[in-house]
């Protein structure tokens, strides 16, 4: 189970003389659920293409599952584009068959999978019907099922839950993590920080075809922490020490800690001068914050 | 393999089910039947209203005589040759429309044979063709003739020649019998030639209105993460022929039975005679051809940046198909000319020009077998360059590529 699921190395790819992805390394494990960032225009769509074999990259090499790039392992990924859209004048069901079928899987099966999958996102009346007669929200849902129709060990989302209401967008989070459970490695590639914070495990944000920012989520925002506590408590004295400044918030007071004060001994020092600690944590910045400032940095080099 | 044959029988099941499909299945053989049923009703009157207005057969000529060699005319003339007094009386019946033409037989006529014919110039083409030389020529030997010589001889001089023409084959032995045996040999290449055109056409268009809607509505993505380019090429020219050939199967059919309901109705005999070669081969250059074809067409769909724009590029390929039609006269009189060997070497030109000359010549196998491998080349070329720009074409979406982009398309392994 070492294997990565999709490796790349040097992966370079120019349009027309701007560089879109420019030698990007990449490491995504089995198993685990890997949030790929960026501003707009920032290479993402185009790494994606890469590694779906839809456009070849002017140099470096890409591996899934531990092998070259090759026509049977794209039949292990599902692929959810940015850019949605299904067959609009055949059946529902027809359609996500046919697409699990050039995926390589035997037709009977495929149309079974995808029945039983249109059930549990509450389409199942749908499966009969043209797709063109569903509405958006419905659609977005179908082609959500067409990317697992085939039973992929790899699934690529770019932006899954755009458009969907809240209730269809927990309905998917919780299906996302189900093939967590089940081993499956997952791509989640969004703007929407609040979905990679409850979702990802490691994150790749990339600005200009770079990468800016890799590794574990928790790690990265332990880096980007401002050296910060948050408590609420009585009896607090008005005079602590250890920190720096003290803000008052609505969630309890943030202290921003001198240098040499760790959080364990500041709250020592808290609870040795006699106050009441009810609640008491590390400051961890919000991903968006650090996304913003992590780009903004780049582009200002 | 097994994913050229998904999308094959993907886009020949959607396809069918396509209104405009069916509906265009049907009303050509409707329209036949209607046609024929017309001709059945009033097919002897049509008939003999093509007859008389291209050959000029059973129209009046009238004529004033100045020599007395023509009055009276023969009995066998009576019906058909008007005798008039003098040129007015013959004026004022053309502008009175009572007849359509005079002649004028000088006094001298035996000396110079010079002969003045009159029409109104609003109906110049049909009474030149009733007052022509070969409609007349009869008329006047016949009279020259009579009494002064041998029955028999005076009819053959009026018509001298009666031709059967027969074909031989290499071993001496007559291929044609009868005038329909004859007429399948300039028809069948023609109408082969035509369903090809048909069949390019039809799925072409549907090939093109295909990758237009899968680019519109951006399944293409999805499809180029699950097949090759090259893949999704050959299952659609595959499916799509299928279906092309499924219709030009069905209108044959109808064909048929409507044939043999003209032979029928109108008492035609005789039966269209050609050679299993000519079949087998013909059929091979039908595939081969609707192959080269169907690939150009949809490179070129694939190109445009909107389906309206991608028929603007595939127009200039029908253009390019139909060129051996615009020489058809020229081959179908000299098959084995050197432009015609030109035309069946070129890919481009090769399968409909060939279709033409195989029924009507016996074509050397070496000029066959450089032609065929010309035109698979030919093709391999065009899959492999066909597939590269179907695949740069597929993923610009707003915008055409352009020359420098398409030749780098090329370029890349």
């Amino acid at each position: 189970m070492n294997v990565l699921a999709i490796e790349t190395h040097d992966l370079t790819k120019q349009f027309n003389g701007l560089t879109a992805v420019d030698h990007l390394d990449l490491a995504v494990r089995q198993g685990e659920i890997f949030g790929f960032l960026g501003p707009n225009g920032a290479g993402k769509t185009t790494t994606i293409r890469m590694l779906m074999d839809i456009i070849r990259p002017d140099s470096g090499r890409i591996h899934i599952f531990g092998q070259p790039l090759a026509p049977q392992t794209l039949d292990r990924i599902g692929y959810l584009p940015e850019e949605r859209g299904l067959y609009r004048k055949i059946k529902t069901v027809d359609c996500l068959a046919y697409l699990a079928v050039l995926k390589g899987m035997p037709r009977r099966i495929a149309r079974e999978r995808a029945l039983a999958l249109l059930e549990r996102v509450d389409l199942a009346d749908s499966a009969d019907k043209k797709v063109e007669t569903m509405s958006r929200g419905m659609q977005q849902k179908a082609q959500f099922v067409a990317t697992l129709v085939h039973d992929p060990e790899l699934l690529i989302l770019d932006e899954p839950f755009h458009g969907l209401d809240p209730l269809n967008t927990e309905l998917l989070k919780e299906m996302v993590l189900e093939l967590h459970e089940q081993g499956k490695t997952i791509i989640f590639s969004t703007h929407q920080m609040n979905q990679v914070e409850a979702l990802c495990d490691r994150i790749l944000l990339i600005d200009h075809g770079r990468a800016v920012l890799y590794g574990p989520l928790q790690e990265i925002k332990e880096r980007y922490a401002p050296h910060a506590v948050q408590f609420r408590g009585e009896a607090i004295p008005a005079d602590l020490p250890g920190a720096q400044r003290l803000e008052q918030q609505e969630e309890g007071i943030v202290a921003y800690l001198a240098d040499g004060v760790t959080p364990p001994a500041f709250l020592r020092q808290l609870v040795e001068s006699g106050a009441a600690i009810t609640h008491y944590e590390v400051v961890t910045p919000p991903l968006e914050d650090i996304f913003i400032e992590v780009v903004e940095r780049e582009r200002q080099r | 393999m097994n994913k050229i044959w998904a999308v094959a029988r993907h886009e020949f099941l959607t396809n069918l089910k396509r209104p405009s499909f069916i509906i265009a299945t049907i009303a050509v053989p409707l329209v036949g039947a209607l046609a024929l049923g017309v001709g059945g009703l009033f097919g002897g009157q049509v008939e003999e209203y093509l007859e008389e207005l291209f050959t000029g057969k059973g129209a009046v000529v009238a004529y004033v005589d100045h020599s007395g060699l023509f009055t009276p005319p023969l009995p066998a003339y009576a019906d058909t040759y008007i005798l008039y007094e003098d040129e007015a009386a013959a004026k004022a019946a053309l502008l009175a429309d009572e007849i359509g033409s005079y002649m004028v037989i000088p006094e001298e006529y035996l000396q110079s044979g010079k002969i003045m014919a009159y029409s109104k110039s609003s109906s110049f083409f049909s009474s030149a063709i009733s007052t022509s030389k070969e409609n007349v020529q009869g008329f006047f030997t016949d009279h020259l003739l009579a009494g002064q010589v041998d029955p028999t001889l005076q009819a053959r001089v009026v018509d001298p020649v009666q031709l059967t023409p027969v074909a031989l084959d290499e071993q001496g032995e007559p291929t044609t019998s009868g005038p329909m045996a004859f007429v399948s040999t300039f028809v069948v290449p023609y109408l082969l030639a035509i369903l090809l055109m048909i069949t390019i056409f039809t799925s072409s268009g549907f090939l093109l209105q295909g990758v237009g809607e899968e680019k519109e509505n951006r399944v293409i993505e999805i499809l180029l993460s699950s097949l090759s380019t090259t893949q999704l090429l050959a299952g659609k020219i595959l499916g799509l022929g299928a279906l092309g050939l499924t219709q030009v199967l069905v209108w044959l059919g109808a064909g048929m039975a409507l044939l043999s309901g003209a032979v029928a109705i109108f008492a035609l005999s005789g039966l269209l005679v050609i050679s299993a070669s000519t079949v087998i081969l013909g059929l091979i250059y039908f595939l081969l051809g609707y192959l080269l074809f169907a690939t150009m067409m949809a490179s070129a769909g694939a190109l445009g940046s909107t389906a309206r724009e991608g028929q603007q590029i595939s127009g200039i390929f029908s253009f390019l198909s139909a060129v051996p039609f615009m020489f058809g006269n020229f081959i179908m009189m000299q098959p084995n000319a050197a432009l015609a060997k030109v035309l069946s070497f070129f890919p481009l030109t090769a399968p409909i020009t060939m279709m033409m000359r195989l029924a009507l010549t016996a074509i050397p196998p070496l000029e066959v077998a450089i032609s065929l491998v010309l035109l698979i080349l030919g093709i391999l070329g065009i899959l492999w360059a066909g597939g590269k720009l179907f695949r740069l074409g597929l993923l610009m979406y707003g915008k055409r590529p352009s020359v420098a982009e398409m030749w780098r398309a090329l370029r890349q392994a």
